[in-house]
């Protein structure tokens, strides 16, 4: 049983850098955002000028805080949470869009023109080595977001930052983490570890049903996320029993479970890709330690961890489980710097700021790339909604 | 011979259907190898019982079984909840042995003394009659031998053929001791069968109404 609620932190006795120090270190992120957002160009639209310009800002703003301040988490949090948000703004308008309506017919699926999105990825791989077939009715390469596109993203951001995907990439993990934070304190202060075993139980479940009916199981009977996405046309029974379940979970595990709980309770107990992902934190070079030297045992990163992954056993190890997702607020809360990110290979506790930044580059321009258009995007329809009425 | 080359080309999709029954519950009992090869062996004595009771039964009815969507849906359907029962009892339920002392015998005391045996030998019943494709060919090749003799042999050769692809099954007994795995491998089992209820019940359904 974990306790729950992080008792307010002190700042940490860290040295905070010069702001020109902070800008000399943003530096270099300024115009790798600014090629990366811009692809080289710029629009020639004033409003798009204007949109770019915004979401520019916004993302070096936020680096920016993130040197100067030392805290991770709290400025990841916004970028990541607008992410969520414009990204639905901008996939239903560009679904209404090309389809007419958020539900996805019959007709789109035997075209198979569905968006490929990286929970699918786990229910592929063993129908993809049995059969050489990808079990999912996206487009392979060309159109809205193929399936080769997002396999390409997924191994680049795993190499790069392995679970680190579930708070600096994942377009939809901006909406658990968004609820999880608007309480000050947990109402439901105590969760059973035994159920963080369950998105090992729901990934396994899936795979093999996933193998046994060539169906992305997943996609068709348990994703939340439907529910703000995109859904089958309900015409049947099957639909209806479809759009309830979608609709339930979403309910339960993305607002009222996160809101209760502060914790991140979707990707911590229900995700099988975000289980799946766990593995990858093996394979990448940054990672979280904690300094066993430095420790205070204060527990305030294991009460204030979003996904369960810091336990006492864990701290006295000297690192958080495997299912972190280096979104750093264990290292925004922890009072003497002893929870901090690293790199493999590396002594721990020595050049703590130096691997920090380098994580932050590896990370921070991934979520800045990978979201900029999207935010863009989202941004775009809004302000033609105020100044048009109309989104599309 | 060719019921048995049909099993060995076909026996891995046959794996993959085998696998979601028998994956989570060997992962949930945490046992080692040995005791595994012989859950598999009982998970595959029920299954060659399945096979061969549907090979009699559609011999005996003169595959009326096949020809008719409905009858069909009803076997299958059955047999979905069959196995969700068991899966979603396996995977959410803890059988007490019974008290001796208390004299907990029955029917439901003989039941939980052969469990989990029971549960390997039902599911392997149960998946033996579900209809997946690799079942289906051998069904089709079945349909043109002769005699019942010719039509059982051609089953119990396909069912050799496919048992090949879930030798490796009791090797997850390397993982044995993991408490963790055994909480999945039950959790797992339990979504399975609500899984596997919903299928049965909308078969069953679709097998009243036509």
């Amino acid at each position: 049983m974990i306790p729950e609620h992080p008792p307010k932190a002190t700042p940490a006795a860290l040295t905070q850098p010069s702001p020109v120090k902070s800008l000399l270190i943003s530096l270099p992120m300024m115009v790798l955002t600014l090629v990366m957002t811009t692809g080289g160009r710029l629009p020639s639209d004033p409003l798009r000028l204007l949109i770019l310009a915004a979401t520019y800002l916004f993302f070096n703003v936020l680096f920016f805080l993130m040197v100067h301040t030392g805290k991770t988490d709290r400025y990841r949090a916004i970028a990541f949470i607008s992410y969520a948000l414009l990204f639905i703004v901008s996939f239903i308008t560009h679904m209404i869009e090309v389809r007419g309506s958020m539900s996805l017919s019959q007709e789109k699926i035997l075209l198979c023109e569905v968006p490929f999105c990286h929970l699918v990825i786990p229910m592929t791989l063993i129908p993809a080595a049995l059969t050489k077939t990808i079990i999912f009715p996206g487009e392979l390469v060309k159109g809205y977001a193929s399936i080769a596109t997002m396999f390409v993203i997924w191994i680049g951001a795993s190499l790069a930052l392995g679970r680190g995907w579930c708070s600096w990439g994942c377009f939809f993990g901006g909406l658990d983490d968004a609820f999880s934070r608007i309480r000050k304190s947990p109402l439901i202060k105590a969760i059973d570890r035994r159920w963080t075993y369950l998105r090992w139980a729901v990934l396994l479940a899936v795979v093999l049903t996933a193998a046994a009916f060539l169906t992305p199981t997943y996609c068709t009977w348990l994703c939340p996320f439907k529910s703000v996405t995109e859904f089958s046309e309900v015409t049947d029974f099957r639909g209806v029993v479809q759009t309830i379940i979608f609709v339930s979970l979403f309910v339960a595990l993305v607002i009222a479970m996160p809101v209760l709980t502060k914790r991140r309770i979707q990707c911590s107990l229900f995700c099988p890709f975000g289980a799946m992902q766990s593995l990858t934190n093996r394979i990448n070079a940054f990672d979280v330690r904690f300094d066993t030297a430095k420790c205070l045992n204060c527990k305030r990163c294991l009460k204030s961890c979003p996904t369960l992954s810091v336990t006492e056993e864990s701290i006295k190890a000297g690192h958080p489980l495997l299912s972190c997702m280096k979104c750093g607020k264990c290292t925004d809360v922890c009072p003497t710097g002893a929870a901090a990110f690293h790199i493999r290979g590396t002594p721990v506790g020595e050049g703590r700021s130096l691997k920090r930044i380098l994580f932050l580059y590896a990370a921070f321009l991934f979520l800045a790339t990978f979201s900029g258009g999207l935010i863009q995007d989202g941004l775009l329809r809004i302000v033609r909604l105020i100044t048009t009425g109309n989104m599309i | 011979m060719q019921g048995f080359v049909l099993g060995l080309s076909s026996g891995a999709v046959c794996a993959a259907y085998c696998a979601p029954v028998l994956v989570p519950c060997l992962l949930g009992e945490g046992r080692g190898v040995l005791a595994n090869a012989w859950a598999l062996l009982l998970f595959l004595m029920g299954r060659l019982l399945g096979y061969l009771g549907f090979a009699l039964l559609a011999w005996g009815i003169n595959q009326a079984l096949l020809k008719e969507a409905g009858e069909r849906s009803l076997l299958i359907g059955t047999a979905y909840v069959a196995l969700s029962v068991l899966l979603v009892f396996y995977g959410f339920f803890r059988p007490r042995h019974a008290c001796q002392a208390a004299g907990g015998g029955g029917v439901v005391g003989r039941l939980r003394e052969f469990w989990p045996s029971l549960l390997f030998f039902v599911s392997g019943v149960a998946t033996g009659l579900n209809f997946c494709p690799p079942f289906l060919l051998a069904v089709t090749a079945a349909s043109q031998e002769g005699s019942l003799a010719g039509s059982l042999l051609f089953f119990f050769t396909f069912f050799l053929g496919t048992s090949v692809f879930l030798i490796p099954a009791p090797f997850l007994g390397l993982l044995a001791g993991r408490p963790v795995l055994q909480t999945v491998g039950k959790m797992a089992a339990g979504l399975i069968g609500a899984y596997y209820l919903y299928i049965g019940i909308t078969l069953l359904a679709g097998g009243f109404l036509s």
